[in-house]
């Protein structure tokens, strides 16, 4: 058998092919029992490790090597799942719903706890009837890690607090006319408010719960601010975007501070967006449109050619902006890919979900809805590889 | 701004009377009332929006069309946002078989393009069965007016699969309620 390998090799007279199939032969003479085992992850995470959703309704969280594109495992999870992961790595969290019959029967809701390294569940955290929606910020995790906050909406808003420390829940929050969770410290959250304000709920570790409102600082008509916009729990700083291209920069905090906006046209001197529907100008837009990098002040956004209300619109270049001199940085443009639900047939579709990896060698993900993610140099834009994967859910990265 | 709230205090009252008819499930209809409620006490500019008698025309707007259901440019998906019914055995404001229909909507101001007017738009998710596989033309997602999560009554993102036996998603409808001014 291995002789007569070894004789076809021969006739094809390549050394190269000649040395493979050498070595194959060879392993297959080895008889040496092999052992069987069940991979781990490293820990802690290399730096450019990312994990997305895949699938809508039931899905599949799954983990990526972005230097290799190799796929590290995959988290199985319920039902329009959200994702956290614990600030020391140990941990990943999937707040989730099932139905016991599949989609009927008596309807489940918990906050799956998993072994960052075995991505075994160890704990299941039963909570009351959470949002089922696709949002980065309907699942949150405090500074420490102490405290969970899960987004929901009945269509009436609340929040259920968890205690994460002792695995429970604490109990729920009316959020009335808000949404979201952007966590503050390890004292509570902010959210978005349909009246242009923000919310912050402190809750004290006996379950005391106080609201405050800021005074309205943007109008939820005209120029909403994304639900998606993006905070940094360490630091405390929130960037929110509005659809004309507008940042709020906000300190979080028991009284947020919120600067003056500027804008992401202006900084790249363009003039500032308007709310116009035949005003056709470069405007933020997608699902998970923002990411920012902590260590230099970065801030990464999806942006298209557009009037107004475009705002789910896949974008066409990545623009990153200096967040400290309110200034461009860098436009990368993309590339078009082939995506449903375009309405308008002469307008491309793009990508709709960023992340940026918190080292201080930064790689974009960015993901668009047709199983084609891309892992950019975050300092030049090159595309570094392609992951075709079926995923095009949220991204996560570690330390945001 | 004053008649475009009336219009949408309307819509509401309609709205909840309708779901008085669905359902006896008198918990869930607090919550309803309470989102609704608050949803009432701001301002709604898609509906002011709509009403003035010459607003311009959106992107979709421009491409919308009143003859085919199944496609994502008809005018009543204008807000419209996920599969649509009609190209999975039920019709623009129909359910398929064997799914339930929300008790209550979303709502969106789409413009007609053979008359030019623009109606309010009930927007119903139909729950109970997994996503519909439709081909992918039929995925949609209508931007018109629809805004974020805090502005409940006009955000198509969420699954609207609220009241009803299973909250699963299945496809979407999108029914004329009335006009808009």
């Amino acid at each position: 058998m291995t002789g007569g390998r070894l004789g076809k090799a021969l006739l094809a007279s390549s050394f190269l092919f000649l040395i493979q199939v050498t070595e194959s032969a060879r392993a297959e003479d080895d008889t040496t029992p092999e052992t069987y085992g069940v991979a781990t992850l490293k820990l802690p995470a290399p730096p450019h490790r990312f994990i997305t959703a895949n699938g809508f309704g039931t899905s599949t969280f799954t983990v990526f090597d972005g230097d290799t594109g190799k796929m590290e495992g995959n988290i199985s999870a319920g039902y329009v799942p959200n994702f956290g992961e614990s600030p020391d790595g140990s941990h990943f969290y999937v707040s989730e719903t099932y139905w016991v019959h599949g989609t009927r029967g008596a309807r489940q809701d918990m906050v799956t706890v998993y072994d960052a390294k075995t991505l075994s569940a160890e704990k299941e955290i039963p909570i009351p009837s959470r949002a089922l929606v696709n949002q980065l910020h309907n699942f949150g995790l405090s500074l420490s890690g102490h405290r969970g906050y899960v987004y929901a909406m009945q269509p009436a808003s609340s929040v259920i607090w968890l205690d994460l420390k002792n695995q429970t829940a604490g109990g729920t929050i009316d959020l009335p006319g808000c949404s979201m969770i952007y966590p503050v410290g390890d004292e509570g959250f902010t959210s978005l408010c349909g009246d242009g304000s923000l919310a912050t709920v402190l809750v004290s570790d006996q379950g005391k719960v106080t609201m405050t409102h800021s005074k309205p600082f943007f109008d939820a008509n005209r120029d909403p601010i994304f639900d998606d916009s993006i905070s940094d729990t360490a630091s405390g700083k929130a960037f929110f975007v509005s659809f004309t291209g507008l940042v709020y920069e906000t300190k979080l905090g028991a009284t947020p501070v919120i600067e003056k906006p500027w804008s992401i046209q202006q900084a790249a001197g363009l003039p500032v967006a308007g709310t116009g529907v035949k005003e056709l100008t470069w405007r933020p837009g997608g699902h998970q449109l923002v990411a920012y990098h902590k260590a230099s002040g970065k801030l990464f956004v999806i942006m298209h050619m557009g009037n107004y209300w475009t705002q789910d619109a896949g974008g066409s270049e990545i623009w990153v902006l200096d967040t400290k001199k309110h200034s461009l940085v860098s436009r990368f443009p993309l590339w078009a890919v082939p995506t449903s639900g375009a309405i308008v047939k002469d307008k491309p579709v793009y990508y709709r979900n960023l992340q940026v990896s918190q080292d201080q060698h930064p790689v974009i993900f960015l993901l668009n809805t047709e199983g084609n993610d891309m892992v950019l140099d975050a300092t030049t834009g090159k595309l570094l590889r392609k992951i075709e994967a079926a995923s095009g859910g949220a991204a996560y990265v570690s330390g945001m | 701004m004053s008649k475009a709230r009336t219009t949408f205090d309307k819509a509401s009252e309609r709205f909840v009377r309708r779901l008085a008819g669905y359902t006896s499930r008198r918990s869930f209809l607090s919550r309803v009332g309470a989102a609704v409620t608050a949803g009432a006490a701001l301002p709604l500019l898609p509906i002011s929006r709509a009403s003035a008698a010459a607003a311009p025309e959106t992107d979709f707007d421009r491409y919308a069309q009143a003859t085919d259901d199944k496609r994502c440019d008809y005018w009543k998906y204008c807000a419209s946002s996920g599969v649509l019914c009609s190209c999975c055995g039920g019709g623009h404001n129909t359910c398929p078989p064997g799914t339930e229909p929300s008790p209550i909507s979303w709502i969106g101001t789409c413009r007609n393009p053979e008359n030019a007017k623009s109606y309010i738009i009930a927007y119903r998710d139909c729950c109970g069965k997994s996503a519909c596989q439709a081909e992918r033309d039929c995925v949609c997602d209508g931007e018109d007016g629809a805004l974020p999560s805090y502005r409940t009554q006009l955000d198509n993102h969420v699954i609207w699969c609220f009241g009803t036996s299973s909250q699963v998603y299945h496809c979407s409808t999108g029914a004329l309620v009335g006009p808009a001014n």
